[in-house]
């Protein structure tokens, strides 16, 4: 492209100094032609200018041979006329210094013979002949002046018909100059345009391959999204698989297990009653395991729940109205500050305070009271920052639920978010380790956070940020 | 008093673990004779009908309510509850669908066909004897079942 452009550039400026060439080349052309029609004038001006000497000598003759008045006035008009074309003359000659030159020469040879004339008129005039006028002195010279100055008309003929020819020549070579000039800027004009169109060719051609890439990797994007696509159904099966199909087994296991012992309980000997036992619980453990991990995978996915605006304060007192009876067992207080309306779904939402709540009622110390605060404040810049996932051009809320429970020791912070991640044996407290990948889960689908920090018997607080809803 | 007459049970069932569960858990309140049970949609359909093997009023009473599993071979519940809600005769014996399925989707669309009851199998078989009384006690002694 940036070739096709410097190309089309190039030829433009070609173009522009072509016609500039021309144009100036034709001013030439317009500028000899008017200098070789000056020459000529000068030519034909001169001779007229020759001829007016010429016929004052005949005019004069005629007078002093005739006396007749009439030539006379012939030879005055002739005067006049003579001196109108040397003006003309030294007007066209102005810049050729020959010429002028030769002019000056011409009127002094002009003027003495006027001179001359003058002196024959009047001697005729006053003696009624030439008698005792014309010598042998005179005539030479007379012939003498006519001789100059038919030479001087001749140099300026010469010296015009040399300029003439010097014009002509360079008429004639601006005339040739003009189509070599034109072609050559034709040529150079044509060939960058050949090459501009083959790039233009070129560059079509490299943008359908281009074009045509692109298209393949849209096909292969979308080949990939629809591999994508059939895994994300393979998972879906798997799931349907995990909580069907590997559960039916599970629950004739305990189901057969259990009619043994109400059956044959009497006839079960030793600890062959707990050994059945042993059978159930870890059947029923396994089925636990499954149906969690099919919420796990569940979580976060995309349902017919639409994301609203939900007020998590009523979210939270909720949570502790369906955890009243464990609350009353503990003797737990439980304040919720005000907190915010975010964007999510009820039952997710409600699935993490569950959790979160749930938990701090759970790991508790067993004499002291459990104490829950779940409160919210703005997330400072510093704090988005610190999280990677999260958009530092974004606000957002700091949820916090702090307790006063058995807390844990620091180096587990991220551990405990991590899919069946324990830090207690199940004989201490019961669960699968599910509840908190799970609200992780769906923070991180709503574009937040949640981490954890803790001291061993100090209690510990839970975080989440969320994004605050922009309009 | 009169004594009461058992209610018949048809139990479309595939798994024969959990046909033996069933027809266990429900022998502790009825006589063995009153569960039938069926593999399958088709052969479901075929009871109905009374087309041989079932063609014998004695083995195979007309059944007061049907226990329908949704995932078998064959002709599976959903297709088989489809055909027996649509039949003249058959759509008044109530169909309680027994089945692992807990997909809401499953729970919307059986009770939109017809369907009266919708179970999911109990883990236990503790639980499954609780079920079993309640199906039977509701049944027979809570509601009225056309003649």
């Amino acid at each position: 492209m940036a070739k096709i452009k410097l190309y089309s550039i190039i030829s433009l400026i070609l173009i522009m100094v072509g016609s500039g060439v021309s144009y100036w080349t034709s001013q030439r052309i317009s500028f000899y032609t008017s200098g070789l029609m000056e020459t000529q004038d000068i030519l034909q001006r001169t001779s007229e200018l020759y001829a007016t000497i010429l016929e004052r000598e005949t005019n004069i003759r005629g007078f002093v041979i005739t006396g007749d008045e009439d030539f006379l006035s012939f030879y005055r008009q002739s005067l006049v006329d003579a001196q109108l074309l040397l003006d003309q003359l030294k007007g066209l000659t102005n810049e050729n210094p020959v010429q002028r030159e030769n002019l000056i020469k011409l009127e002094a040879l002009i003027k003495e013979r006027v001179e001359v004339f003058e002196l024959t008129v009047n001697y005729y005039q006053q003696n009624g002949s030439l008698e005792g006028f014309v010598s042998p002195n005179r005539v030479n010279s007379a012939l003498d002046r006519y001789k100059q100055i038919k030479m001087v008309v001749t140099d300026i003929n010469d010296e015009e018909n040399r300029v003439f020819v010097e014009k002509n020549r360079s008429l004639l070579n601006n005339i040739n100059a003009l189509p070599f000039i034109v072609g050559m800027i034709s040529l150079f004009s044509i060939s960058v345009g050949f090459i501009t169109l083959f790039s233009i060719f070129h560059y079509n051609k490299a943008q359908q391959i281009a074009a045509k890439r692109i298209q393949n990797y849209q096909e292969k994007l979308q080949d990939q999204l629809y591999l994508l696509d059939d895994s994300n159904k393979e998972l879906e099966q798997f799931a349907y698989v995990a909580s069907h199909d590997l559960q039916e087994p599970l629950r004739k296991i305990t189901a057969f297990s259990d009619l043994l012992i109400e059956q044959y309980s009497d006839k079960i000997e030793g600890e062959g009653e707990l050994y059945l036992d042993r059978i159930t619980v870890a059947a029923n453990r396994m089925r636990r395991l499954i149906t969690d991990l099919l919420e796990y995978s569940r979580a976060g996915r995309e349902n017919s729940e639409k994301e609203v605006e939900i007020d998590l304060s009523s979210i939270a007192e909720n949570v502790v109205d369906d955890l009243e009876i464990a609350i009353h067992e503990k003797k737990a207080e439980v304040t919720i500050g005000p907190l915010p309306t975010v964007l999510g779904k009820e039952t997710e939402l409600r699935q993490v305070f569950q959790n979160l709540i749930s938990n701090a009622l759970k790991f508790s110390k067993p004499d002291i009271p459990p104490q829950i605060e779940i409160k919210s404040v703005s997330a400072t810049q510093d704090e988005v920052l610190e999280y990677p996932m999260l958009d530092p051009d974004l606000e957002y809320y700091k949820i916090t639920v702090q307790d006063n429970g058995i807390g844990f020791d620091e180096g587990y912070a991220e551990k405990i978010f991590a899919i069946f991640q324990r830090l207690h044996g199940r004989d201490v407290f019961e669960g699968t380790g599910i509840g908190l990948s799970i609200s992780k889960k769906i923070i991180e689908k709503y574009k937040g956070t949640i981490y954890a920090s803790s001291e061993k018997d100090h209690g510990s607080v839970f975080t989440i940020l969320l994004p605050v809803i922009t309009s | 008093m009169l004594v009461k007459k058992p209610i018949n049970i048809l139990v479309a069932e595939d798994d024969d673990d959990d046909k033996l569960l069933i027809i266990k858990a429900f022998q502790k309140t009825l006589p063995k004779k009153s569960i039938t049970c069926v593999a399958d949609g088709e052969a479901l359909l075929q009871y109905l009908n009374r087309v041989a093997p079932f063609d014998s009023l004695e083995l195979y009473p007309i059944p007061d309510i049907i226990l329908l599993d949704l995932n078998m071979p064959k002709k599976d519940g959903r297709t088989a509850l489809a055909e027996i809600k649509s039949h003249e005769d058959f759509k008044k014996i109530p169909v309680i669908i027994f089945t692992t399925s807990n997909l809401k989707d499953d729970i919307e669309v059986t009770y939109k066909m017809g369907s009266n009851s919708y179970i999911t199998k109990p883990g236990s078989f503790d639980g499954l004897v609780k079920v079993a009384r309640e199906i039977e006690n509701y049944w027979s002694n809570t509601v009225k079942l056309p003649a």
